[in-house]
């Protein structure tokens, strides 16, 4: 029961934390922009939100060969907000060298269709990679301490770039899976005049190269150039122990046992490896280095270029688009696409005339291993000095390798309402742009006079007041004590009151036990006329007492004029109860009585009837 | 011998105190002349002797922000705007004042959180006048429970009531005490004020401040404060830049 319940709080948890996720979006990256004839690049787009995406079935780029080659899903809760995102995954075969652009794609998603974004992919025609120390690739493949059992190469798929752009860089690290090989350093790329970034594992695979099975381990990063000029990037080094046969101290020979001493696989040692120890040794792997043409970039960048260097788009949106004037309004700038992202600055306010701009804050989302691909966010917080029609215009330039130019991307006007202040008057908006003098059009005019404040106050309290909230005064809690002296005295009284209605309770008890047993004793018809004319009496006497309440009669006052007042009792009954005592009094202090000396069953009836009567 | 140097000590204070009143009744008065005569810098002088003293009112602090926003120091108006409404909450002139002052200033302020803006209705000492009463008579219906024979629907009534005001009252004390106008609240006092990521003054700006912000202190690192900001931001400003609005 309670772990059901337990499950429908989660569930309802969970629910409400996705009702509050953010509606469906779409991105598509390329692993890699350039690449070359014959070269798979994979392409993945990737749907955040709703689970009923449905991805494009086919993308047909001519000179491309698309297939789809799976999907994948991610389910996250953060703060109990729930996100969930697919990622569908193609593989790009290229068929011929140019430039391509993979289209704008559909995607429905959560009821909504979305697109992603153009991507273009340059396809080179020479031999793509730029080094190569494959196994397969002859003499110039790899330089390799330990012969064919390991092999490094660093692929670099551009070999111009500009100064700052940022090109990723591929190694790969394959193992002959008999050596048992345990990676001691982690590759580095060595060499100068460029900065990389930190090394990404991105996967494992078995590949056979030239019939021989190799474990190759790839990883990912990008390096930037700080300079321009010819350099070369790499070699790749590496330090990884292997397990290699033990050195014969005879030269092997051909023919008596049967394998070729040029190749290590020959060795029985790697057909049975418990049939004679191997010995563990420490190998150094190393690529062949990539030459790197680096270009200065372009001299006339726009104002706005910050060093940004890539293929970009930006959108923007303002919240709350209804302010009044002084009020702030959160303008956020997405810039996606691909390139060097830390230095993508904040994209500038183009006319910040009637604006006050306050700093802005940044926050980036990675879409690859290496943070070449992603969405950097800007937050820049506006408020408006006068009425306004739209926020200003946004602009952010950065240099497109691909295009070789500066590129400047502009937001479209977002209309919002200002309300309060004065309005910028058409006629000085006119004549700030109309002017020739750069201090008019640079120097906002002020529309509205500032406000003046109120009077002094001349009256001044006679005691001094206290920033201490008054939980923390002494007096507030000296004055604690008057509720708690009260209360000791209530709690006093209400003891009090309990133990004398206690009191009394047993006194009432006591009187009704001896009622009780009297008149037993009275129906039972054994005793003395003396007897029961004094249990009759007393018995008057008792139930008086009991019915007499709060006023507390004491039975042993109680004569027949108070017992038939008592009992608001007539004439007849009061004359009886009155004959009842007189008997009872004759019998109790004469010690004879004038009548009879038994008491006849009619007597006995009436005095029993009088008795119970008494109510 | 000890009662009568408690007597003396007794006649010293009642003798003593009228004079001292009288003394600040004469320094508030002529701050105040001052700053009628246009001398903003010895009104604040005097007001400020005033304060130091002790001699805390809203009142003071109105006029001391009114004498600092003459000399143009915005931050310093503002801040002694909010102590003056810190004392009294509904102080019409200070409230008018402030706001003139914010928005000459372009000071950004903290927006309270919804609980505290439901919760604001009333202050902290009448939410604590409020715990107290129904405490005290929570504990009254909890000892007539006790010590009555028969359980009475009305008394078990307003005990649910009393305790319930209680907890709301306690909540309503520990959100506003902590919350966008509590004890932690400074109000940026310098120019030229950027919250920084680290105690550095070359780490990267999280936000300018402008003089009269209000910022919420959660730590103190020698110099430096860490402080909640505008925004939903957080960040380092030099201690020098701020100053707590509850003396």
């Amino acid at each position: 029961m309670g772990r059901a319940f337990l499950t429908g709080i989660l569930a309802a948890i969970v629910a409400a934390g996705s009702t509050f996720a953010d509606s469906p979006s779409v991105t598509a990256v390329l692993s890699n922009s350039e690449t070359v004839v014959g070269e798979t690049v994979e392409l993945q787009i990737k749907v955040t939100g709703p689970g009923d995406a449905q991805p494009p079935e086919e993308i047909s780029v001519d000179g491309l060969e698309i297939h789809a080659t799976g999907q994948s899903r991610q389910f996250e809760i953060h703060n109990f907000a729930t996100s969930s995102s697919v990622t569908y995954n193609y593989t790009i075969l290229p068929l011929r060298a140019g430039r391509f652009t993979i289209p704008s794609q559909t995607v429905r998603a959560g009821g909504k269709l979305l697109r992603t974004p153009e991507l273009i992919l340059n396809v080179a025609d020479a031999p793509g990679r730029s080094s190569s120390a494959r196994p397969s690739r002859g003499t110039q493949s790899q330089s390799v301490s330990a012969g064919d059992l390991l092999f490094a190469e660093l692929i670099v798929p551009k070999k111009v770039a500009y100064v700052g752009e940022i090109v990723p860089v591929q190694i790969r690290m394959g193992f002959d899976p008999r050596v048992r090989p345990r990676l001691i350093e982690p590759p580095e790329i060595t060499g100068q005049g460029f900065t990389a970034q930190k090394l990404q594992q991105s996967g494992q695979s078995s590949e056979t190269i030239n019939g021989r099975p190799y474990d190759v381990v790839t990883y990912k990063t990008a390096i930037a150039a700080a300079r321009a000029g010819k350099f070369e990037i790499g070699p790749v080094k590496a330090k990884a122990q292997v397990i290699v046969p033990r050195r014969r101290s005879a030269p092997r020979s051909r023919s008596p046992f049967g394998f070729d001493l040029d190749d290590p696989f020959s060795d029985p040692f790697f057909s049975n490896p418990f049939a004679q120890m191997g010995e563990r040794r420490e190998v150094e792997i190393k690529s062949e280095p990539v030459a790197l043409e680096i270009k200065p970039l372009p001299p006339n960048a726009p104002p706005s270029f910050s060093g940004a260097i890539g293929n970009f788009v930006m959108t923007t949106d303002a919240q709350p688009k209804s302010v009044q004037v002084g009020d702030p309004i959160t303008l956020t700038s997405a810039i996606s696409g691909r390139g060097n992202f830390d230095r993508v600055n904040a994209p500038v306010v183009e006319d910040e005339r009637g604006w006050h701009k306050y700093p802005p804050s940044s926050k980036f989302k990675q879409d690859d291993e290496v943070g070449i691909s992603g969405t950097k966010t800007f937050e820049t917080v506006l408020s408006p000095n006068e009425k306004k029609q739209s926020v200003p215009v946004l602009a952010l330039s950065y240099f497109d390798p691909a295009k070789e130019q500066y590129v400047t991307l502009r937001s479209e006007p977002i209309a919002i309402t200002v309300q309060g202040g004065a309005a910028a008057t058409q006629n000085v908006t006119a004549s700030q742009s109309a002017s020739p003098s750069p201090a008019i059009a640079v120097a906002p005019q002020r529309t509205q006079k500032p406000q003046d404040i109120l009077y002094q106050l001349t009256d001044r309290p006679a005691t001094a007041e206290s920033f201490a909230p008054l939980y923390t005064r002494t007096v507030f809690w000296t004055a604690q004590l008057i509720p708690l002296l009260a209360l000791i005295g209530f709690a006093g009284w209400k003891i009090r009151q309990t133990r004398i209605d206690n009191r009394e309770a047993r006194r009432i008890a006591a009187l009704q036990h001896e009622t009780s047993e009297l008149m037993h004793k009275l129906r039972r018809n054994a005793a003395s006329p003396r007897e029961y004319y004094a249990e009759a009496s007393r018995v008057v006497r008792l139930k008086t007492a009991l019915a007499s309440g709060s006023s507390r009669i004491d039975p042993n006052v109680v004569d027949a004029e108070t017992a038939a007042d008592t009992f608001k009792l007539n004439t007849d009954s009061r004359d009886q109860l009155r004959r009842l005592f007189e008997q009872s009094d004759e019998w109790q202090y004469s010690g004879a009585h004038n009548g009879p000396a038994t008491i006849s069953p009619e007597n006995r009836r009436e005095v029993l009837e009088l008795i119970e009567n008494l109510k | 011998m000890k009662i009568r140097a408690s007597l003396i000590a007794f006649l010293f204070c009642a003798l003593a105190t009228p004079s001292v009143l009288a003394q600040a009744d004469a320094e508030f008065a002529k701050a105040t002349q001052e700053y009628a005569q246009g001398h903003f810098k010895e009104a604040i002088s005097g007001y400020e002797a005033l304060i130091r003293s002790g001699q805390w009112s809203a009142n003071v602090f109105y006029d001391l922000g009114n004498a600092y926003f003459r000399t143009g120091d915005l931050g310093r108006a503002i801040l002694n705007y909010e102590r003056a409404l810190a004392l009294e909450r509904h102080h019409p002139e200070a409230t008018a004042n402030l706001q003139i002052a914010r928005d000459e200033a372009r000071a950004l302020e903290i927006q309270p959180s919804w609980p505290e803006r439901y919760l604001q209705f009333t202050s902290v000492n009448q939410y604590s006048i409020a715990a107290a009463t129904a405490f005290w008579l929570a504990i009254f219906a909890v000892v007539t429970l006790i010590f009555s024979r028969r359980r009475s629907v009305t008394v078990i009534a307003m005990l649910i009531c009393c305790l319930l005001v209680f907890a709301v009252a306690v909540c309503a004390i520990y959100t506003l005490d902590r919350g966008s106008k509590g004890r932690a609240v400074a109000i940026v006092t310098g120019e030229n004020v950027q919250a920084r990521l680290a105690t550095a003054d070359t780490a990267n700006a999280v936000l300018a401040l402008p003089p009269g912000s209000e910022i919420k202190i959660l730590s103190t690192r020698g110099d430096w404060i860490y402080a909640a900001l505008p925004n939903n931001l957080r960040g380092w400003i030099p201690a020098k830049n701020a100053e707590q609005v509850r003396l």
